[in-house]
C-alpha cells in the first residue's frame, strides 16, 4: 500500500515538473545560441517554448534583446513590454523598453488616457480581476453568514438590516466591477506595430481610404469583439485616437 | 445665425446718383456728373447730379446748362445740397446740384461735357451716354406677369473647377411701387456639395435701378456667399429662402396707421445648377488642393538645434481662393527626425467679394542623432481657375543640422546603448491562464453557492419554526417514530396482554397524531371512522381489524407470542401504510 502511494507520488510530481524541466533545457539551448551570437535561431528557439505555454519574464526578455540585435525593434518592444509584467523583469524590461522607444525614427501622439481608463488599467494590472471577484465574493458570504446568525442564534444588533444591505450592495458592485474589468480586458488588447510602416484604413478593404499610417513600434489598442467582423482584418485605435482598420500580419497583440 | 437688413433708400438714391458718373479731380476739388437713369422711357423724368466736393472751396458758378438732344430740362425744378464729411480725418465740403429733365423722343444721344467754376478755375465734366426708349415696346402682358417683388441667386460663374470659389449673391428685386423695410435671412440654408462662407458685406445694402422686361424694378444686394463646388458633375444650388417687410408706396398712407399696411413676404431663390468641371491630372507635384491665387513658402525654425529640441517646419500658403479648403503638402523627412502631429492655423478674411488670407502648417520635428539632414526640394502645386492650368510652385530643400547638447552628453549616449544582458540559468515558468472570468465554471459555482446555502438554510428554519409552533404539524412528523417506540415495546414485551396494548398504543397514537385527534380518549370506532375518512375503506378494515384484536386478546382462545411477533411486524407494514396514506 505504501509503494502503491509512493509510485503515484511520484508519478503526480512529474507530471508538474516535467513540462518546466522541457522549457528550461531549451531555454538553455537558445540562450547558448543567443551567446554564439546565432540570433536568428536563438529567436526561433525561444519561440518554440513559448508555444508550449510556458513562459517566464527571463524567455521574453531574452526575446527582446534578440529582437533588438536582429534589429527589428517593434519585435523588441513587444517582448520587453510582455518581460514587464513579471516581477522577476520588471525592472530590466522597463531600462530595455526606454532605449527601444529612443530607437524608433517616429513616434505616435498619444492622447492622455481618461481617468476611468486609467482606473481600469490601475485595476487590472494591480490587484487583478480574480481578486475583485473575489473580494466581492466575500462582502457576499459575509451578509450570507450574517442572515444565517439571525436565523440560527439570537445573533442581532441596532441597524443590523441596514449592514446588512451595505454589505451586500458593496458585494454585489465589487462582482460586477470585477466583471466588467473582464469583458474591458478580453475585449480590448494593446498591440505593438512590428511592420515597418503600414496603413490604417476607414473600412476592412484594399481599396478603402487611408486613415492614417502607422509605424514600426506605434502602440495600437485592438477592439478584438469588432475585428472578429471581418476575417483577415484587425480594428485598432491609434494613440492619437484614429480608429482604422490593418492587416493583423503588421502587429502582435499582448 | 440670422441676419438682418434695412435698406437706406436715401442712400440708395445718392448712389443711384452716382451710378454713372464722371468725375474731375483738380488739387484737393473734386467735380462730378452723374444721370439718375441711362434708359429712360419717353416721358419719364430723369435727374442729372453735379457735384463738387472739396476742402476749402469758396465759390461755385454754377453751370449754365445747354440744350440736350433727347432731353427737355425743367428749367424751375433745379435743386441744390450740401454735405460736410470727415475724409482721412479733415472735412469735406460737398455740394450737389440737381436738374430734372423729361425725356423726349426715342434715340440714343449723349448728356455734353459741361463746364463748372469753382474758385475761378474751370472744371468739365465727362459727357454720358442715354437712352430714350419707346413705351410702345413694352409687352404689358409680360410684365404684368412678372412679380412685385421677388428674389434670384446669381453666381459669379456657372462652370466653376472642383474647388473654385464662386461667389452667389443673393439679389432681390422690386418694382417702384414695393417698399422694402426690412429682411431676415431664413436659417439652415444648405448648399449640399459645396463648402460655404459667408462673405462680409461692411457696407449698408444699396439698391439701383434697372429695367427687366421694359419694367423698372429696384435690385439690392442683400447677402453674399463663396461656394466651393467639393465633386465635379451637374451640382445645384438649393432655393435660398428669406421673409421681407414691406409696404405698397401707392396705398394711401395715414399719418396715424404707425406701420399699418406693412406685410410680410417670404420668398426664395430659383434653384441653380453649376457644371462643375474636375481638376485635371497632375503628376510632377503634390496638390495641395488649393484653387485660386497663393503664394506658397516654407521655412525651417531653427535651422541649428540640440538633440532633442524640437525644429518648426513651417509652410504658408497665402493668397485667395479655397483657403479653409487646402491641405498639408506632405514632404520627405529624414528617418532619423521624429515627426510629431502638424498643427494649423489660419487666418482668413472676407471681404471684397472673396476669401482671401493665408494658411499655416507647422509640422514638429524633433532630431534623435547628431548630424546634418536635409528635407529635399518638393513641388507643390494649386490650381490657377483664371488660366484653367496648374501653377507648380518649388519649395527649395532645407537643411537642419543637429548637435549633441554638450551639458546632456553622457546621458544621451548612454541612451544609445542596451544596456541590459539577456538571463541565463534557471529561470520561473509559469503557464498562463487567461480565461475571462464567465468562461470558468468555478465562478459560477461560487456565484451560485450563496443562493443554495441560503436556500437550504430557509427550508431547515422554516421546518424548525413551524415544529414550534404548529403542534399538529409536530403531532404528524413525530408520529411513526412514537408509534415505532411503543412497536418496540410490544415486541419486547413477554405478556400477551401488555404487548397487544402496546400495538394498539402504537396504532391508536400514530392515527391521532397524523390526523390530530385528541392523544387520549378515542374509541376504536372513532378512529376507524377517521382512517376511512381520510384514506380508504380498505386501511380502515385493516385498523378495526387489528384493534378489536388488540381489545379482544385476553378473550382469544390459541393466542401465542408468536401470533404477536405477526401482529407487531403487521401493525409495522400497517402504520407505514397509515403513514402515506394520510
Amino acid at each position: 500500500m505504501m509503494r502503491s502511494l509512493s509510485i503515484l507520488i511520484v508519478m503526480l510530481i512529474s507530471s508538474f515538473t516535467l513540462p518546466a524541466q522541457t522549457a528550461q533545457t531549451l531555454f538553455d539551448e537558445a540562450n547558448d545560441q543567443l551567446t554564439a551570437g546565432n540570433y536568428e535561431e536563438a529567436l526561433t528557439a525561444y519561440q518554440a517554448i513559448e508555444q508550449t505555454g510556458e513562459v517566464s519574464g527571463a524567455l521574453y526578455l531574452n526575446m527582446g534583446i534578440v529582437a533588438t540585435q536582429i534589429d527589428s525593434l517593434g519585435l523588441a518592444k513587444y517582448y520587453f513590454i510582455k518581460a514587464s509584467e513579471f516581477n522577476t523583469t520588471q525592472a530590466r524590461a522597463a531600462e530595455a523598453l526606454e532605449y527601444t522607444e529612443s530607437q524608433f525614427s517616429r513616434q505616435s501622439a498619444m492622447l492622455p488616457k481618461l481617468p476611468w481608463e486609467k482606473a481600469v488599467e490601475w485595476l487590472l494590472e494591480g490587484p487583478g480581476v480574480l481578486t475583485i471577484f473575489l473580494t466581492g465574493f466575500s462582502f457576499i458570504l459575509i451578509g450570507v453568514l450574517l442572515i444565517l446568525l439571525k436565523w440560527f442564534t439570537s445573533f442581532s444588533f441596532q441597524k443590523f438590516n441596514h449592514t446588512l444591505s451595505t454589505v451586500f450592495t458593496t458585494g454585489i458592485l465589487i462582482l460586477l466591477l470585477s466583471f466588467y474589468i473582464d469583458y474591458v480586458n478580453e475585449r480590448y488588447s494593446g498591440a505593438v506595430i512590428i511592420a515597418d510602416e503600414t496603413q490604417v484604413r476607414n473600412t476592412a478593404s484594399e481599396t478603402a481610404d487611408i486613415v492614417s499610417l502607422a509605424y514600426e513600434g506605434y502602440s495600437v489598442t485592438i477592439d478584438i469583439k469588432k475585428s472578429a467582423e471581418h476575417k483577415n482584418w484587425v480594428y485598432i485605435r491609434l494613440g492619437n485616437g484614429q480608429f482604422g482598420w490593418m492587416k493583423p500580419e503588421a502587429l502582435k497583440i499582448l | 445665425m440670422t441676419r438682418t437688413g434695412k435698406l437706406n433708400w436715401l442712400t440708395g438714391l445718392i448712389f443711384s446718383l452716382f451710378f454713372v458718373s464722371s468725375t474731375v479731380f483738380g488739387q484737393d476739388v473734386s467735380v462730378s456728373s452723374s444721370l439718375s437713369e441711362t434708359n429712360i422711357y419717353s416721358g419719364e423724368s430723369v435727374t442729372m447730379t453735379i457735384s463738387v466736393s472739396g476742402q476749402s472751396i469758396n465759390n461755385i458758378e454754377r453751370p449754365q446748362m445747354p440744350p440736350v438732344d433727347g432731353l427737355r430740362w425743367l428749367s424751375g425744378s433745379t435743386s441744390t445740397s450740401q454735405r460736410i464729411e470727415l475724409i482721412n480725418g479733415r472735412p469735406t465740403v460737398s455740394y450737389s446740384y440737381g436738374y430734372s429733365f423729361i425725356a423726349q423722343r426715342p434715340g440714343t444721344y449723349t448728356f455734353p461735357e459741361l463746364t463748372i467754376g469753382v474758385d475761378g478755375k474751370g472744371y468739365t465734366t465727362k459727357p454720358i451716354s442715354f437712352n430714350v426708349l419707346d413705351p410702345g415696346s413694352i409687352d404689358n402682358d409680360q410684365s404684368a406677369r412678372l412679380p412685385d417683388i421677388y428674389v434670384r441667386l446669381e453666381p459669379s460663374t456657372t462652370q466653376p473647377v472642383v474647388g473654385e470659389m464662386v461667389i452667389a449673391d443673393i439679389v432681390l428685386y422690386f418694382k417702384n411701387t414695393v417698399e422694402v423695410r426690412s429682411y431676415q435671412p431664413t436659417p439652415g440654408w444648405k448648399a449640399e456639395g459645396f463648402w460655404k462662407e459667408i462673405l462680409e458685406n461692411r457696407l449698408q445694402t444699396k439698391a439701383t435701378s434697372t429695367l427687366i422686361n421694359g419694367v423698372r424694378f429696384q435690385r439690392a444686394r442683400l447677402l453674399q456667399y463663396a461656394l466651393f463646388p467639393t465633386k465635379s458633375g451637374e451640382l445645384t444650388i438649393s432655393p435660398f429662402e428669406l421673409s421681407v417687410q414691406i409696404q405698397q408706396r401707392n396705398r394711401r398712407r395715414d399719418i396715424f396707421s404707425f406701420g399699418l399696411g406693412q406685410e410680410r413676404k417670404d420668398l426664395q431663390t430659383l434653384p441653380v445648377t453649376l457644371t462643375v468641371r474636375s481638376l485635371p491630372d497632375i503628376d510632377n507635384a503634390t496638390f495641395t488642393g488649393g484653387v485660386g491665387d497663393f503664394k506658397i513658402t516654407r521655412t525651417i525654425e531653427p535651422a541649428e538645434a540640440f538633440v532633442g529640441e524640437s525644429i518648426e517646419v513651417t509652410t504658408t500658403i497665402s493668397g485667395s481662393g479655397n483657403l479653409p479648403l487646402l491641405n498639408k503638402p506632405i514632404y520627405e523627412y529624414p528617418e532619423t527626425l521624429e515627426i510629431y502631429n502638424p498643427s494649423e492655423s489660419s487666418n482668413i478674411n472676407r471681404n471684397n467679394r472673396e476669401i482671401s488670407g493665408s494658411k499655416t502648417f507647422t509640422d514638429i520635428l524633433i532630431a534623435r542623432n547628431a548630424g546634418e539632414f536635409t528635407i529635399p526640394e518638393t513641388n507643390v502645386a494649386f490650381y490657377d481657375p483664371d488660366n484653367d492650368r496648374y501653377r507648380t510652385i518649388s519649395l527649395p530643400a532645407l537643411t537642419l543640422k543637429a548637435t549633441r547638447d554638450p551639458r546632456s552628453v553622457n546621458g544621451s549616449e548612454d541612451m544609445l546603448r542596451l544596456n541590459v544582458e539577456p538571463i541565463t540559468g534557471l529561470a520561473q515558468w509559469i503557464t498562463p491562464d487567461n480565461a475571462p472570468l464567465t468562461s470558468r465554471s468555478w465562478i459560477w459555482g461560487l456565484l451560485l453557492s450563496p443562493v443554495v446555502i441560503l436556500g437550504l438554510a430557509f427550508w431547515v428554519k422554516s421546518y424548525r419554526d413551524k415544529m414550534n409552533t404548529d403542534t399538529a404539524f409536530a403531532r404528524a412528523q413525530k408520529a411513526k417514530k412514537l408509534a415505532t417506540e411503543e412497536l418496540e415495546k410490544a415486541a419486547a414485551s413477554t405478556e400477551l396482554k401488555n404487548g397487544y396494548y402496546h400495538i394498539y398504543r402504537a396504532i391508536s397514537l400514530f392515527i391521532a397524531d397524523k390526523l390530530d385527534l385528541p392523544k387520549a380518549g378515542n374509541t376504536t370506532s372513532e378512529l376507524v371512522q377517521a382512517v376511512e375518512d381520510s384514506s380508504s375503506s380498505k386501511l380502515a378494515i385493516e385498523v378495526k381489524r387489528l384493534l378489536t384484536k388488540c381489545d379482544t386478546i385476553a378473550y382469544a382462545p390459541g393466542a401465542s407470542q408468536a401470533g404477536m411477533a405477526r401482529d407487531v411486524e403487521f401493525a409495522q407494514t400497517l402504520i407505514n401504510e397509515l403513514n402515506k396514506a394520510l
